[in-house]
């Protein structure tokens, strides 16, 4: 064993200096390498395929990954062709070596045996955001739909096929964690490794390859392909891209003009204070011209065109949630001033007082009438969603006046919905009658 | 004295010439034959290693001290092979202070003796991992299970017989510090059911009053049983990492999930992750008391609830999902009205199941009176 930890030793020595730092003995380069990127949690699932050069009988196979971020309990090997001939016994991972791991495989053939290795590393990430446009009249939008991978995995990746997985995984352990823990299934009395501040930012001192150069040549814009699996939603970009470590690609993954949106305002004082607050509303389906893929949660910058020549102003931004297909999509652009709801308490009562036998008072009514004034400032119609929460579920409401449409939501929670023609202000009355005490219990 | 690797570090478990004064001499050091590591039990790491010792006619004394390991000195035994019924060991002592045992040994011939010593040993243990395949349908997986053996005991074995209480056997050298990872077992085929729970007791009833998404989790739900090539033996825990098929000669990685200790006949469950395509809304529409008693002084002393509570639940995907919906409804009640069946999990816990059709909405109502609230 010794003998053999120091020819590994020699060997590594040779390469440790490469430019790679994931090293077979043998070294054979990648001949295809998939990386499929979560965005849920700090993982990727690394897929690369090499030629390994096989003798009959047992062989062992080292693979060291010293400066990645890679979880060695993931590592997995396995023939692509004569798995019948070829078998991968075990896996090790020798006494006092960090970043190392060793497979013993019997072979009944010789000569080239093309294997697949898989495993998962930390350190690469994607996100989706959005870049939304207004048209002038403010009834359709473009919406342009962007992905950004980042890798700081401490490897570079060549010509990968990158895939991207949308989705909210269950995990038991941090990826990091592991890739970081020696060793790497831990101890019988485990001891875990503190979190460390280098953890979150690698720094890489070697020079990072040109990455651009190839895109650079491309005229036409990369299409990704889109498909559900389980509950996750795959991208595959098409070709393949090279990410060297450090590195940030960004790549639009669709763009839609024309979608027609709802301008919308919430008021709801417990929710949002005083102000309404602007919404766009539109639907993940046909009918708006989407409808084709989920939306992954992201960044949404949203732009208003402001003049004929199609010059831009800046409305807001917003993190949206997820949005499945033909599922309704609200974005919140802040609070705005030129959309009003002003609720006035105008009137207010108590009576039917119930008193015990000691002449305490158990229980009574309260009245409050309020009166609702929603103002349209703007030159367009905007649609107005008040909402209204009360103290408890013993209450009782009478609604007179132009309220749209009423709802209860639940026990203490009624909303009115209404449209507000463009310069116009509205006006509606509800009594609330909200029953106290004893009065509860009739 | 055995040294590891180069290194300084005194390890293991020795047989050596004593050379105090009332001990017998042993004429050879006996050399470690067919050794067992038996790992059966989670928590506790069984050796068994058998040697050849050099008796003499009478009475022997057998040192067995060790150094830089930790065993349990209680859990050592001695087991006489090759002459049984004429060997005997008359006591075993703990020399004062000392890692060590004595063992007294009668012979009545001059025997080349086969013993057995069996013990606990320290840091040495196990873990079971998995690796699940599902198919692209989702009804099915393909199941390995690998034996991670770590060994940091402070022992070098350079081969041993290494042992679970199914699967395959192994026989390895286990170096200290080292750690092996072993497939264990395979089954192809076994069936599944993927499922999704919303349990009201745990997720926010009301998607509005969140930030982000209200995530269903889903779980493959599998037996243990002959039908699914298992239904021998009681499956261990252990972290299992769960694959699809993506239909593109590769896969995706799902989640992970302990896979809970399954005896046989029972189901095993592995949580993925979170759909986000089920969208559950839960509402309560009215909550009262009602049928109220007071005592003499006007207080409150005991009254019923008239409640009613609405779950719209959509269905985004275009396939169809089976979801359980897990209410709870605390104290003594009973059911007025519902608009679908349920399963009383227990006192408290209600389970609707609900077969969703894809893109489908339903909307589920019940109407319940907690009783004797006091």
């Amino acid at each position: 064993m010794k003998k053999i930890i120091t020819v590994f030793g020699l060997i590594l020595l040779g390469f440790s200096t490469g430019y790679c730092k994931i090293d077979l003995v043998t070294l054979p380069e990648r001949d295809t390498v998939q990386l499929t990127i979560y965005n849920s949690a700090d993982l990727t699932l690394v897929r690369e395929s090499r030629t390994l050069t096989m003798k009959k009988g047992d062989n062992k196979l080292q693979f060291s990954w010293a400066n990645t971020l890679i979880d060695p309990t993931s590592l997995e090997l396995f023939p692509l062709k004569d798995a019948d001939k070829i078998t991968v016994t075990d896996l090790f991972f020798p006494p006092r070596i960090t970043g190392l791991g060793v497979w013993n495989i019997n072979s009944g053939i010789s000569g080239k045996a093309p294997c697949e290795i898989n495993y998962f590393t930390s350190g690469i990430s994607w996100q989706a955001y959005y870049l939304a446009t207004l048209s002038q009249d403010e009834k359709t939008m473009k919406l342009e739909g962007y992905v950004k991978v980042t890798n700081k995995s401490g490897e570079d990746y060549e010509n990968a096929q990158v895939r991207l997985i949308v989705g909210k995984i269950h995990l038991l352990d941090n990826i990091a964690m592991l890739a970081r823990r020696y060793p790497p299934y831990g101890r019988p009395i485990e001891i875990l490794p503190r979190p460390t501040e280098m953890e979150k930012r690698r720094e890489v001192f070697t020079m990072a390859k040109p990455a651009l150069s190839e895109a650079a040549d491309r005229v036409v814009v990369k299409q990704i392909e889109k498909e559900g699996l389980s509950e996750y939603f795959l991208y595959t970009i098409e070709g393949t891209e090279t990410i060297p470590d450090g590195w940030t690609k960004r790549l639009l993954s669709f763009s839609q003009d024309k979608i027609p949106v709802i301008n919308f305002y919430k008021f709801e004082e417990e929710k949002f204070g005083k102000n309404a607050i602007r919404f766009i509303s539109f639907k993940n389906d046909k009918a708006h011209n989407l409808g084709k893929e989920p939306l992954p949660d992201g960044l949404v910058k949203a732009f208003k065109i402001a003049d004929k020549n199609e010059r831009l102003s800046y409305i807001g931004q917003d993190n949206t949630k997820y949005i499945p297909i033909d599922e309704d999509v609200e974005l919140n652009l802040g609070a705005v001033l030129d959309v009003k709801v002003q609720p006035k308490m105008m009137d207010y009562k108590t009576y039917n007082y119930v008193f015990d036998s000691m002449g305490n008072i158990t229980g009574w009514d309260e009245e409050k009438t309020y009166t609702v004034e929603v103002s349209n400032y703007r030159t367009i119609p905007a649609k107005i969603e008040i909402t209204r929460n009360f103290p408890h579920q013993y209450w009782t409401i009478e609604n007179k006046g132009d309220f749209g449409e009423y709802k209860q939501i639940d026990i203490d929670t009624v909303r009115y919905t209404m449209e507000v023609q463009p310069n116009t202000t509205k006006q509606f009355t509800y009594k609330v009658i909200l029953r106290w005490g004893d009065r509860q219990l009739i | 004295m055995k040294r590891m690797l180069g290194f300084t570090v005194i390890a293991s478990i020795l047989f050596f010439v004593n050379v105090s004064h009332c001990r017998t001499k042993l004429v050879a050091l006996p050399e470690r034959a067919d050794t067992v590591i038996r790992l059966d039990n989670p928590n506790s790491t069984l050796v068994e290693e058998e040697r050849v010792l050099t008796l003499q006619k009478g009475t022997n004394q057998v040192d067995f001290s060790w150094t830089g390991v930790s065993i349990d000195p209680d859990s050592i035994c001695i087991k006489i092979l090759t002459h049984p019924k004429e060997v005997n060991i008359i006591s075993v002592s703990y020399p004062p202070g000392e890692n060590a045992l004595v063992w007294q040994i009668y012979s009545p011939q001059p025997y080349e003796e086969r013993i057995r010593i069996s013990y606990l040993l320290k840091n040495i243990d196990r873990l079971i991992t998995y690796k699940a395949i599902a198919n692209k349908e989702e009804t099915k997986i393909d199941l390995q299970s690998f034996l991670v053996l770590r060994n940091f005991s402070g022992e070098d074995f350079s081969q041993a017989k290494i042992l679970l209480d199914y699967g395959e056997t192994f026989e390895k050298q286990v170096l200290h510090e080292e750690t092996r990872q072993m497939l264990l077992l395979t089954r192809q085929n076994v069936p599944i059911e993927k499922r999704f729970t919303f349990d009201a007791m745990v997720l926010p009833w009301d998607p509005e009053k969140v930030q982000g998404n209200v995530g269903i989790p889903v779980t493959y739900v599998a037996k243990n049983d002959k039908k699914s090539g298992f239904g021998e033996f009681a499956l261990w825990n252990g972290k299992a990492r769960i694959f699809q098929d993506d239909g593109h000669n590769s896969t995706i990685f799902l989640g992970e999930d302990n896979l809970n200790f399954t005896p046989v006949g029972d189901k095993f469950s592995l949580y993925t992750g979170d759909s986000r395509d089920i969208v559950i809304t839960q509402r309560k529409m009215k909550d009262i008391k009602i049928n109220v008693k007071k005592n003499n002084l006007g207080s409150i002393v005991l009254y019923d609830t008239d409640e009613i509570m609405k779950i719209e639940i959509e269905n985004f995907k275009d396939a169809p999902a089976n979801l359980t919906i897990v209410e709870n409804i605390l104290g003594q009640w009973d059911m007025e009205e519902t608009s679908h069946q349920y399963e009383k999990e227990d006192a408290n816990i209600l389970k609707f199941n609900l077969n969703l059709a894809p893109k489908a909405k339903q909307t589920i109502i019940y109407h319940y009176h907690r009783r004797n609230v006091r």
